[in-house]
């Protein structure tokens, strides 16, 4: 098997934990961006093109903007009047 | 201790061996034979003169798999829109929302240039991806989403108000739906000379052509149209999340 | 070294699980269900790929080379495309849970209560 490969293979690995273990969403966007980018490097050396094109515009640019714009949301239109339970 | 976790602990004692288990009894990694993957390559190259294999396997072999992926999209995307607007009505609202205490920075002249230079280009970009779906890497789907962020950098660089007069909400409307509905009426082209539904009626034409493929290029704009709606009806959608109600309404 | 690829997408699909389960953040939930479903890109196209196999496009490779499997890859691409749009769903859930509760704390929102 390949290096290249083995790499890729163990970089996908390692960032999907990344997001995983990055609790605090802010931070976690940009490791979801991280996921995103080390598959479509994993797509490219696996010879799917198409995917990783896919993976790439959708999984670095799109995916991350939502999150961002639902933060940014949450943040602005805060909790109803209603007593929070904390 | 919470009532998932617990749950999860008794499925991973079942799972984590079982899995573990598979993985060291799986086939070689990539010394296989891949017959159904042969086969599909052979019958586009040759009957369909297709020379992007992906492109043909969804528009033409599993074109009835992928009318269902535009349908999951065009729900997932009405659903979410709906949602939005039920909270906050159609209309769009005219102040940028803050936080008190943190103003919001002006938009710099080199980000304004950057994204009049760039949205044209990736415009094109996107178009000549989508148009050479069945030749080279690339199809409606990827194409869809460069288009919608070529939309989403007028956003960035000219601002709010000059986003929502360039696009206006029922030009997306138009283009998620209608695509969605080119592909499906496509489709019955093929019932209607006797054959199957989404049956490949057209002409091969010449291999390497952008015409070539039959009915791949028109279902692969379908899809094209509804990606690059959807997903620009939610970046708009979504960003109307982040503006605030006039003064003095509410 | 061979069993590596589907031992990534178990523990991608693994891990990704632990999250969800431990999640105390909606968001975060989602982040995590996107490391759920990439398991399956990683497993369908290592299951597609063919060693000294060229990607499955002939426009500059003569009729007859060896390819990878096309349709799995067919399988992953439209489903990271239809996969973002199916997440924008669940984050605009999760600000409408927000609105109406506010929390995004999945262990906070008990059925019925008010």
């Amino acid at each position: 098997m390949s290096l290249l490969l083995i790499t890729l293979f163990l970089l996908v690995a390692a960032t999907g934990t990344g997001v995983v273990l990055t609790r605090e969403p802010r931070r976690q966007v940009l490791a979801l961006a991280a996921n995103g980018l080390a598959l479509t490097l994993l797509f490219t050396a696996l010879q799917a093109p198409d995917a990783a094109f896919s993976q790439l515009v959708v999984g670095t640019a799109a995916v991350p903007l939502l999150f961002l714009v639902a933060l940014a949301s949450l943040r602005l239109h805060g909790p109803p009047k209603e007593e929070r339970k904390e | 201790m919470r009532p998932r976790l617990l749950l999860a602990l008794a499925a991973a004692l079942v799972l984590v061996p079982a899995a573990l288990l598979l993985a060291f009894r799986m086939p070689e990694f990539g010394a296989h034979p891949l017959p159904y993957g042969d086969a599909a390559t052979a019958l586009m190259l040759h009957e369909r003169h297709v020379t992007n294999m992906v492109s043909g396997v969804n528009f033409d072999l599993r074109a009835i798999d992928t009318l269902g992926e535009e349908i999951m999209l065009l729900a997932a995307v009405g659903g979410a829109v709906m949602l939005l607007r039920g909270a906050r009505g159609e209309g769009g609202q005219r102040r940028a929302a803050a936080i008190p205490g943190r103003p919001i920075p002006r938009r710099s002249e080199a980000v304004v240039l950057l994204c009049r230079l760039l949205a044209p280009v990736t415009l094109l970009f996107g178009l000549y991806v989508v148009l050479h779906a069945q030749l080279t890497p690339g199809g409606g789907f990827q194409g869809g989403v460069i288009i919608a962020s070529a939309m989403l950098l007028v956003w960035l660089g000219e601002g709010y108000a000059a986003w929502r007069r360039m696009l206006p909400g029922p030009l997306l409307h138009a283009l998620e739906g209608g695509g969605a509905a080119l592909y499906a009426l496509a489709g019955l082209a093929g019932l209607a000379l006797g054959d199957a539904f989404l049956a490949n009626v057209l002409p091969p034409g010449e291999s390497g052509s952008l015409l070539s493929g039959g009915l791949i290029p028109l279902l692969n704009l379908g899809v094209a149209l509804a990606v690059a709606g959807g997903f620009a009806m939610l970046f708009l959608e979504f960003l109307e999340e982040t503006r605030a109600p006039e003064e003095g309404e509410e | 070294m061979s069993p590596l690829p589907w031992l990534v997408a178990a523990w991608l699909f693994g891990i990704g699980l632990y999250g969800i389960v431990t999640s105390r953040n909606y968001l975060h939930l989602i982040g995590c269900l996107s490391v759920v479903q990439s398991a399956t890109y990683v497993l369908l196209l290592s299951a597609g790929f063919r060693w000294g196999a060229g990607p499955p496009i002939f426009q500059d490779q003569p009729p007859g080379s060896l390819v990878v499997d096309p349709v799995v890859q067919a399988l992953v691409l439209t489903d990271i495309v239809v996969g973002a749009a199916v997440t924008a769903l669940l984050l605009v859930l999760v600000l409408q849970v927000h609105k109406r509760r506010g929390t995004v704390d999945p262990d906070a929102l008990r059925p019925l209560d008010r």
